[in-house]
């Protein structure tokens, strides 16, 4: 009982926006923070792609190694790759347990197997695109890459406002916990606080959600005066912001040498 | 959008005389002075920063004008507040100078706007905005980028201009941040946050600068440097500054000029010194004038001769000067006034022998982790023992841990090391859900409590879900109580500043508790709502027998507080009644408090112990003058009053 105690004690909404900033920002001294991020954006969307399309055992074991190994050098935090184990395993396992329940056997588990590495595949690629790159640098590599203006502010914009959401969802919940009422005995494996908590929470973001429209309007106002809107519309802003980018030797290295290996791969395969 | 645009040469005519010719409308005295700023603005079109002739407007959607027929002339490199009641158009007028409106708002708009001796018309938000910059007063909302240089040349970098890193640079120069530019906005403190709010918006090298309530967000010291950045800005580099201000203190301290609107007018414009002594029309707007002014006007009502086209002092500098000279006038006769010490016990209602008190920390430690991964102590060893029926204020500068003592007693935070215990009890092995049925936590921000669409909702919210017998009654008594039923069915994420404050402790006060903890109660609030809360927190002793305030407004401390306890870096630095604390001037600067101006004065004229209000003060001079010297009957009567 205790043990389950401390677990809840353990995931406290403050460590979870710790890790997700840390995540997201901490990736400074990642070596793969040092490439062009439309070289990455590229390399990204290969990976997330093809391997779909693949059925070899031999390709996708030999992808999973490669963005494994992208994915330490991304320097990834701990808690990242927990949940990713936790996802994998649920969605993966309960399929499983569906197909034994079908008549399956385990002759049914290779296949699964396969998914769950097309699966690993693409989220480790994903991991090291978005845990080796600070969102500024995706947002600057999408917008080289064509997207639109709005869309990449959004997602830098998106990561500036998650601190001040987090902070706001906290207090929307300590407003409930100051003015509701816990169950009086916690149940078997503490269920009844889980169910507690976990209705907290789903309340919590009809709160959360009118705060943040409200705040919304200043800042829309504020960025009309900051001359967002205008510099959407003018090319020289977009060339100035992007000017910081360059394509360097180390770029070309590392996509040819990506490359390389995926023909090897294919070439076995 | 009808804009009937009156030229431009009528429109100068017109709108430079209109201040004077509004103000001797409504004023009862001295117009030649009103109309000699005007008089000394009025040449050319070119010397005006923002011009507004007979503007009109009204929000799409709403049928009633927010301004109507406002005019206003503000000179090029003038330091001008721009002050009014609640809702009385003050926003709106400053974003006729950007372009929001008409352009963003485009509402039903006439009249005509010049903004640095051109026509603002058929000039956009972007046009305009490079040379007016705008500082929101939810400043936190303005800040759109991760990291303070970034932030900084946003708006260059929008304008494709580029030399913007060398303009983001110079402007966290300008605001003394230059050495945060790596850092994370949302590492910052307020008053940080304030300083890049006023970057991003310098960036572009403006001349003139609009920003909204400076002082109502951030505590007095960060006030005050954000308005020491102003007043540079105004002095060495020539912008002009537009505030929108109710505090006088700090427009007595730090602007030329003041404009007065009443409900989508401008009633007049004025030099500072003249404005603040228009008492009438302040009072009328619920606009407090400064501490030293209504001290000088009450005396001269003490002396019998309330003057009309008054000239009372509006620093405190002017006040030593004008108060010294009274009582030198009188000293011949009189020897140096009386000084006498101590005093404080007058103050101190509460049972010193209480046997267990309600709340006690033994050595209790807080820290907390960052997102550097750095640990930070807020409270370091910190003892101390609050008794049942005593006002307790907290104050103390920012970081100094006031908001965490309270979380540690309601139990949100959890003590690192050393003991809290809440009513007998060991706070650690509470749940938040436990305590709070004894101990109610009002906090900072009111809109953070609101969780249900209605106040009425809010209020029974507590009473129905923990099963309080006649939960309806009692929601309906506080609804009464804090005058909030004609409000029952409104969101209260919609309601004005006070009003949200009055539910936030109808909310706090409705389940009866033992405790109630207000975090910065008047943070936010004009000054007339304020005077209103502190008759709201009287009310509230009916109710509860502790309460206990986090809070850097010094007024609020005096008038109100029974014990005040001084925390400075995270130990208790000082513990006492009010009079006492505020007897120690080394005390006060060293836990970095803001006297108020009375205080000040006080300290200035050498009257221990300090007055508390203006009222006192002009008393225990009127008792010096009369009797020739101070004596003890004078010094208790405000106590009283």
């Amino acid at each position: 009982m205790q043990l389950v105690r401390n677990w809840f004690s353990r995931i406290s909404l403050e460590r979870i926006q710790l890790e997700l900033m840390n995540t997201a920002y901490g990736s400074g001294h990642a070596s793969l923070s040092r490439l062009d991020p439309r070289c990455l954006l590229l390399w990204y969307l290969f990976f997330a792609i093809v391997p779909w399309f693949l059925s070899s055992f031999v390709v996708l074991a030999g992808l999973f190694l490669l963005t494994a190994a992208t994915t330490v050098l991304s320097r990834v935090t701990p808690f990242v790759i927990v949940v990713l184990c936790l996802g994998l395993i649920g969605q993966v396992g309960w399929l499983f347990v569906l197909s034994l329940f079908f008549g399956g056997d385990v002759g049914s588990a290779l296949p699964l197997l396969k998914l769950t590495l097309k699966l690993s595949v693409v989220s480790l690629a994903s991991i090291t695109v978005f845990s080796g790159m600070d969102p500024e640098k995706i947002s600057d590599g999408l917008l080289a890459l064509g997207l639109p203006a709005s869309i990449s502010f959004s997602l830098s914009y998106g990561y500036r406002i998650l601190p001040v959401l987090f902070e706001e969802f906290r207090n929307v919940l300590l407003s409930y916990r100051l003015r509701g009422q816990s169950p009086e005995r916690p149940g078997f494996l503490y269920w009844r606080m889980a169910a507690y908590y976990l209705k907290l929470l789903t309340m919590a973001f009809f709160p959360l959600m009118l705060a943040t429209a409200k705040r919304s309007r200043t800042t829309v106002e504020a960025l009309e005066t900051r001359g967002f809107s205008y510099g959407m519309r003018n090319p020289a802003s977009k060339k100035l912001k992007l000017s910081h980018l360059r394509v360097a030797a180390r770029d070309i290295a590392f996509l040819s040498g990506t490359a390389a290996y995926v023909a090897l791969l294919f070439w076995i395969g | 959008m009808s804009k009937p645009i009156s030229p431009s040469s009528p429109a100068l005519s017109s709108s430079s005389s209109s201040p004077s010719s509004l103000s001797s409308q409504f004023s009862l005295s001295s117009p030649s002075s009103a109309s000699s700023l005007a008089a000394s603005a009025a040449p050319s079109a070119g010397e005006f920063a923002v011009r507004v002739s007979n503007v009109t407007f009204a929000y799409p959607g709403s049928e009633q004008p927010v301004l109507r027929e406002a005019s206003l002339a503000i000179r090029k490199g003038s330091f001008a507040a721009i002050a009014g009641g609640n809702g009385c158009g003050k926003s709106t007028l400053c974003k006729l100078f950007n372009g929001l409106i008409p352009h963003y708002y485009s509402g039903e708009f006439s009249g005509s706007v010049e903004v640095c001796g051109r026509p603002a018309e058929g000039r956009g938000v972007a046009e305009l905005s490079r040379q007016v910059g705008y500082v929101y007063q939810d400043f936190d909302n303005q800040l759109v980028r991760p990291t303070v240089l970034d932030e900084a040349v946003f708006a260059p970098l929008n304008y494709g201009l580029p030399e913007y890193r060398a303009m983001g640079q110079r402007a966290l120069e300008l605001c003394g941040i230059s050495h945060l530019h790596d850092r994370y906005v949302w590492e910052l403190s307020g008053g940080q946050k304030h300083l890049l709010a006023l970057a991003g918006a310098l960036a572009l090298e403006p001349d003139v600068l609009v920003v909204d309530e400076p002082v109502s967000q951030l505590d007095p010291r960060h006030a005050r440097q954000a308005y020491e950045v102003l007043r540079r800005l105004n002095r060495q580099h020539g912008i002009t500054i537009i505030v929108i201000e109710h505090h006088t203190e700090f427009i007595a301290d730090y602007c030329e000029e003041v404009c007065l609107m009443e409900q989508g007018r401008v009633l007049w414009q004025l030099p500072a010194a003249e404005a603040l002594n228009r008492l009438a029309d302040l009072d009328r707007l619920g606009i407090q004038p400064p501490e030293v002014t209504q001290a000088a006007a009450k005396l001269s009502e003490l002396l019998g001769k309330p003057s009309a086209a008054s000239s009372y002092p509006v620093t405190a500098d002017d006040a030593e000067a004008y108060f010294g000279a009274i009582l030198r006038r009188r000293a011949a006769e009189t020897g140096s006034p009386g000084k006498e010490a101590g005093g404080g016990a007058s103050a101190g209602e509460a049972p010193p022998s209480n046997p267990s008190p309600a709340i006690e920390f033994r050595r209790t430690e807080l820290s907390y982790r960052t997102v550097r991964k750095e640990k930070r102590e807020v409270l370091r060893g910190l003892d101390l023992a609050l008794n049942e029926g005593e006002r307790i204020a907290l104050v103390g500068n920012n970081g100094a841990g006031k908001s965490s003592l309270l979380k540690l007693i309601a139990g949100i935070a959890r003590p690192t090391g050393g003991d809290v215990r809440v009513l007998g009890e060991d706070a650690k092995g509470l749940s938040v859900e436990r305590i709070s049925a004894r101990i109610a936590y009002v906090f900072q921000n009111p809109e953070d409590m609101f969780i249900e669409d209605t106040v009425y909702k809010e209020v029974a919210y507590c009473l129905k879900r923990r099963r309080y017998p006649q939960a309806e009654e009692t929601a309906e008594r506080m609804l009464r109580a804090f005058r909030l039923e004609p409000l029952r069915d409104r969101d209260a994420r919609l309601l004005s500043g006070g009003q949200q404050r009055r539910v936030s402790l109808a909310i706090g006060a409705a389940i009866r508790p033992e405790i109630i903890l207000l975090d910065e109660p008047t943070a936010n609030l004009d000054l007339a709502t304020r005077e209103e809360l502190i008759g709201t927190l009287k009310e509230l002793e009916a109710h509860v027998r502790t309460v206990v305030i986090a809070t850097h407004d010094m007024q609020l401390v005096r008038q109100w507080a029974t014990r005040v306890v001084v925390l400075n870096e995270g130990v208790v630095a000082g513990d006492g009644a009010p009079a006492d604390v505020f007897a120690d001037a080394d005390l006060i600067r060293r836990a970095g408090l803001a006297p108020t101006q009375i205080m000040d004065l006080s300290a200035r004229l050498g009257l221990k112990p300090a007055c508390a209000s203006p009222a006192e003060l002009a008393g225990r001079i009127y008792g010096m003058l009369a009797h020739g010297k101070e004596n003890d009957s004078h010094a208790a009567r405000p106590q009283l009053v």
